[in-house]
């Protein structure tokens, strides 16, 4: 802060545009998360009477009850971490191992390997369904966790390994070279260094991958069978009719669902948007 | 996208190792890949492949498949929703690859300098990708809706007498999902280049500065290089997911009125789930796959290029 | 670094869990299997499957398991039941029949676990292909069963049918439903009407009445708009509300048996015969009978403008009286589908919905005695009073039935014909191009010939690979 008063000054107002702009955008892209929340608090028939903008006559918290109760959340909840948790740690380490092979070694068939991971995520994944149903069905997977987590494991780690190995390229060499010349082997270099240096990215990718994975509904419906093995999101799709749409119980059910994405969110953001802090200490 | 000189070289690109300087140990990347590469062949490649067999049966997802050529492509092609599946596809990569990109990135920026309640303004960028999109085209529809919706009332109330009938209309139709989409993918990208701009070390951003660069030369000089390699998985991410884009689109019109916003993904979900034609569905899905696959060749090319510099 | 020792401890934490998870994946099955041979009261059988969700405790299951056998006499049944009611007011209907079962068979258990509807069609063929099907599933009546059965997938339920007596008991209409190569598979258990519901507020106010024919029909129409009222309502962005419209003008104009032909594929789409069905259509989408751009809107989010009296008619299915809201229900009737020409024989739309087992069902015996218990009187008659649909088992006592129904059974009787709806009477896909052709047609009627014509190679297509 040496430079001098007048550029301060436009720079302060310039700021303070700036923070407008981003608050009024922030709020513009809440209206309608806002408006769900709204919606959740509402009766059925309070909008089938009155229209969805009505100003709400009633604001009641049943819905988040019904859906609870109905929706059996609180069967299937445990299900969907039973299955999420697992399959998020598999992806990130076994993605983590492939992109640093990838990203620091040039051997035969690396170009290859590479563009099989990413060629693998780029098929709309809905026609994989009944193949892989019944690839798990033969091999006596079908109706288990495993068939799930085995296979959002493996599909997962296209995206991954991509997104690691475009990460783990960006990283000095310089500093795994020294590692290596104080006779580290190259799987402690991996663990030692690479590891926690790709930390910021790993929590975007938790991020991301816990919602994909906690959200998946179409390979549960095909997986598995047995109602005591479903996820939440099972739970949430059948509060849809055939005809009648209880929307606000739908909604109320969405959010519930949404709270451990939130958590997890908030938990992990800290290691990807710490802000600058870091640096700042350093310097 | 090579590098500026104001980047120490050091910083920008990271050095290879030599291949032959340890020839003894050339197992060690095989055993990095060894169990990643058997699971996604077993479970992704081998069913793909798969499919790409389905695709020239007529299976019905009961019956043994029975092989019938090329019978289902040259279907397709024949198919006029086909084509206009095709040009939603181009008009959801084009806003793909534009809007959230430049949004998500904007914010990114933004919210990595110490604004207050960055936090919160986080948070709120990624909700919607976080809500359901059963939810999402729930709230999104109503918004649309012509006779009381959010946007028509307000266009109303500024005046304009005879507002569009955005979902109804097959011209519009395309865009209004597109744009409830781009509502959702903002954040994503958002969380994508704040993971990024980790990497980038703030001495550097200082440094030029105080070189008397403003902050506009200091982005396009110091920070856009670097964040090159986010730049292009975000790119790359945002291309799949508008050819993949799927989920709005079956919640907000199911490719309707009269198919005007259908897409590929769409209309295989269709064809194979609805209709039961899991062989036609395959072959879309086919078609949709060598168009990512042109996408990402050329992605290949341009980074393999780049780094064979070294 | 101790940011990363935090990661990386929560990292451990949740291997922890997968090793839980390991241990809970198989054991489901364990312990169905052993219900299977054991069991007698129902409580043990609960304190079992609760032993299912809590997995950390395997050790624990097994002695539940090795107590239970002890007591064990009569032999238990877990079989397992899918049902796609995932609409409120019968998903609990649904529940309560469970429930009523149980009571009348304590040596079976019911796994009842319910599907949205849209998904059960798409999860079906996986169910029905897999090692371990459902036992008994919900589906549609007509083309849409006989798919599975054609393809082997379904059991017979002849002995069924026979010990139940249902080939007195059910009318002929569903007994031919259910019946593939004199062998039965289906039993079909309720159907519901469609017609036209209106506001009779609205109508009072204009002094008008229930019209009967097209004429009058119009002439209503008219009335309404002339009076700032929208007089048809619709939301066509799924597409089935359309096709009611051309189902019962089809009817109307060109007689059931034409419409069931064309339903298989065995009329063109191009036959001047269709293309009066749509010039009739025409008609009300260029006077501006129907409400303004249809495809935006969902079919629930037109009810509010009939329930405020912005609107005046709606043509539906029964269901659309479960989302009036309570209030306002006493203001709805319905009337017929008005009559074009009187010459033509009277077709109406009753889909009918009911149940099948898997041919491998793990269970056959359970799933039998669910399907006997499905179809009987005490079932259908809780049904029919729960929902007001209407029961297919003419040993029920339909004389306690509220107005509605009763109008909705005599509307059903003076049928010539009773159809199941489009897109249950032709193939799924040929209904798939239809209803986007119907979509098209909404949007701009001028198009019609252009439209017909894509339809009819469209028909060609399909039903030359059928």
């Amino acid at each position: 802060m040496t430079t001098a008063t007048s550029t301060n000054r436009t720079g302060a107002l310039q700021r303070a545009m700036l923070y407008v702009i981003v608050y009024a955008l922030t709020l513009l892209w809440l209206v309608p998360v806002i408006t769900a929340l709204i919606t959740a608090l509402r009766t059925n028939d309070d909008i089938l009477a009155r229209g969805f903008w009505s100003a709400p006559t009633v604001f009641t918290l049943n819905n988040f009850v019904l859906a609870w109760t109905r929706g059996g959340l609180a069967h299937y909840l445990p299900n969907s971490f039973i299955i999420t948790l697992p399959s998020l740690v598999f992806t990130l380490f076994l993605s983590s191992l492939a992109a640093y092979a990838l990203s620091r070694f040039r051997f035969r068939f690396d170009r290859l390997i590479l563009f099989i991971f990413v060629a693998g995520m780029m098929l709309p994944f809905q026609i994989l369904l009944l193949p892989v149903f019944r690839l798990m069905n033969a091999i006596g997977l079908y109706n288990t966790y495993w068939a799930l987590i085995i296979f959002h494991t493996a599909f997962q780690l296209g995206f991954c390994t991509f997104v690691l190995r475009n990460y783990m390229r960006t990283i000095p060499g310089e500093i795994l070279e020294a590692a290596r010349m104080d006779g580290c082997n190259e799987f402690r270099v991996y663990r030692q260094i690479m590891l926690p240096l790709t930390l910021p990215a790993m929590a975007a990718l938790a991020t991301l991958e816990f919602t994909w994975i906690f959200n998946d509904f179409l390979w549960a419906l095909i997986l598995i069978q047995d109602d005591a093995l479903k996820p939440v999101t099972t739970g949430l799709a059948a509060l849809r009719g055939q005809y009648v749409m209880d929307w606000t119980v739908i909604v109320a059910g969405s959010l519930i669902a949404t709270v451990p994405t939130v958590l997890v969110f908030l938990f992990l953001q800290r290691y990807f948007i710490a802000g600058l802090t870091l640096g700042a200490t350093k310097g | 996208m090579t590098a500026t000189p104001v980047i120490p070289a050091e910083k920008a690109r990271p050095a290879r190792r030599a291949p032959r300087a340890r020839s003894k140990s050339w197992w060690v990347p095989y055993v990095f890949l060894a169990i990643p590469l058997a699971m996604f062949l077993m479970w992704v490649i081998g069913p793909m492949i798969y499919s790409f067999y389905l695709s020239l049966t007529n299976w019905d997802g009961v019956s043994a498949p029975k092989l019938i050529g090329l019978r289902n492509y040259v279907r397709l092609f024949n198919d006029r929703v086909f084509w206009i599946a095709i040009a939603n596809n181009a008009k959801w990569v084009v806003s793909f690859i534009t809007a959230p990109v430049i949004l998500g990135l904007a914010l990114a920026m933004v919210l990595n300098r110490n604004i207050p309640g960055a936090k919160g303004i986080k948070s709120a960028f990624y909700s919607p990708y976080i809500i359901a999109p059963v939810v999402i085209g729930l709230i999104w529809g109503w918004m649309y809706q012509p006779a009381n919706g959010l946007f028509n009332s307000v266009l109303r109330a500024v005046g304009v007498t005879d507002p569009p009938g955005w979902l109804a209309d097959p011209r519009l139709a395309t865009w209004c999902i597109i744009a409830a989409a781009i509502w959702r993918q903002v954040g994503y990208v958002m969380t994508l280049y704040l993971a990024g701009l980790q990497g980038v070390d703030p001495s550097l951003i200082d440094a030029s500065m105080v070189d008397g660069a403003n902050p506009w030369q200091a982005f396009r000089h110091v920070i856009w290089p670097l964040l090159s390699p986010v730049t292009v998985v975000v790119v790359v991410i945002s291309i799949i997911d508008s050819l993949r884009s799927f989920d709005l689109v079956f919640v907000m019109t199911r490719g309707g009125p009269a198919n005007s916003s259908s897409v590929l993904a769409n209309m295989m979900y269709i064809e194979a789930f609805n209709n039961y034609k899991m062989g036609y569905g395959a072959a879309i899905a086919v078609v949709l796959f060598l168009i990512s696959a042109g996408f990402i060749f050329i992605y290949l090319w341009q980074t393999l290029r780049s780094e064979l510099e070294y | 670094m101790s940011k990363w020792f935090k990661f990386a401890s929560v990292l451990v934490m949740l291997s922890m869990l997968i090793a839980l998870g390991a241990c809970a994946a198989p054991a489901p099955q364990v312990v169905e299997k052993v219900v299977t041979q054991v069991v007698e009261k129902e409580k043990v059988v609960e304190k079992i499957q609760t032993q299912v969700v809590e997995v950390e405790k395997p050790v624990v299951q097994t002695q539940v398991v090795e107590k239970t056998i002890e007591i064990t006499q009569v032999p238990v049944t877990n079989m397992v039941y899918n049902s796609y009611q995932s609409d409120p007011a019968p998903r609990q209907v649904d529940a309560d029949i469970v429930k009523m079962f149980q009571e009348k068979y304590p040596n079976i258990t019911v796994t009842h676990s319910t599907v949205a509807h849209e998904d059960f069609k798409q999860a079906i063929r996986a169910y029905l292909t897999s090692s371990q099907p459902p036992d008994v599933m919900t589906w549609f009546a007509g083309n849409r069963a006989r798919f599975f059965i054609d393809k082997g997938q379904i059991l017979d339920i002849s002995d069924v049918w026979s010990s139940e007596g249902w080939n007195e008991s059910y009318p002929k209409g569903f007994q031919a439903l259910s019946t593939v190569d004199g062998k039965q598979y289906f039993v079909p258990t309720s159907y519901y009407w469609w017609a036209v519901y209106y506001n009779k507020k609205v109508f009072d106010k204009l002094g008008l009445e229930p019209p009967e024919t097209w004429e009058e029909f119009l002439q209503v129409c008219e009335t309404l708009k002339e009076n700032g009222v929208t007089p048809i309502v619709s939301g066509t962005k799924n597409a089935w509300p359309a096709a009611a419209w051309f189902d019962y003008l089809n009817m109307r104009v060109n007689g059931p048996e034409f419409h069931i032909n064309l339903m298989l594929g065995k009329e063109k789409y191009d036959d001047p015969r269709v293309k009066k069905t749509f010039e009739y259509w025409a008609e009300l989408l260029e006077k501006g009978y129907f409400i303004e751009d249809a495809a935006a809107y969902d079919w629930q989010d037109v009810i509010p403008e009939l329930v405020q009296e912005k609107a005046g008619m709606y043509l539906m299915g029964q269901f659309v009286m479960d989302s009036i809201p309570e209030e306002n229900k006493a203001d709805f009737d319905f009337f017929r589908f008005p009559i074009i020409d009187p010459n033509v024989p009277i077709g109406e739309d009753a889909p009918t919905d009911g149940y099948f087992a898997a041919a491998n069902a793990p269970h056959p015996d359970a799933a039998k005695a669910f399907l006997a218990y499905l179809g009987s009187k005490e079932a259908q008659e809780y049904v029919a009073k729960e929902l007001k649909r209407l029961p297919t088992n003419t040993e029920v006592d339909t004389s306690g039935f509220d107005p509605a129904s009763q109008k909705g059974m005599e509307l059903l009787k003076a049928a010539d014909y009773i159809a199941q709806f489009y897109d249950r009477d032709t193939t799924p896909e040929m209904a798939e191009k239809g209803m986007a052709a119907f979509q098209a047609f909404w949007t701009d009627p001028t198009q019609i010939d252009t439209i017909l014509a894509d339809l009819e190679k469209e028909r060609a297509l399909i039903f030359a690979e059928e």
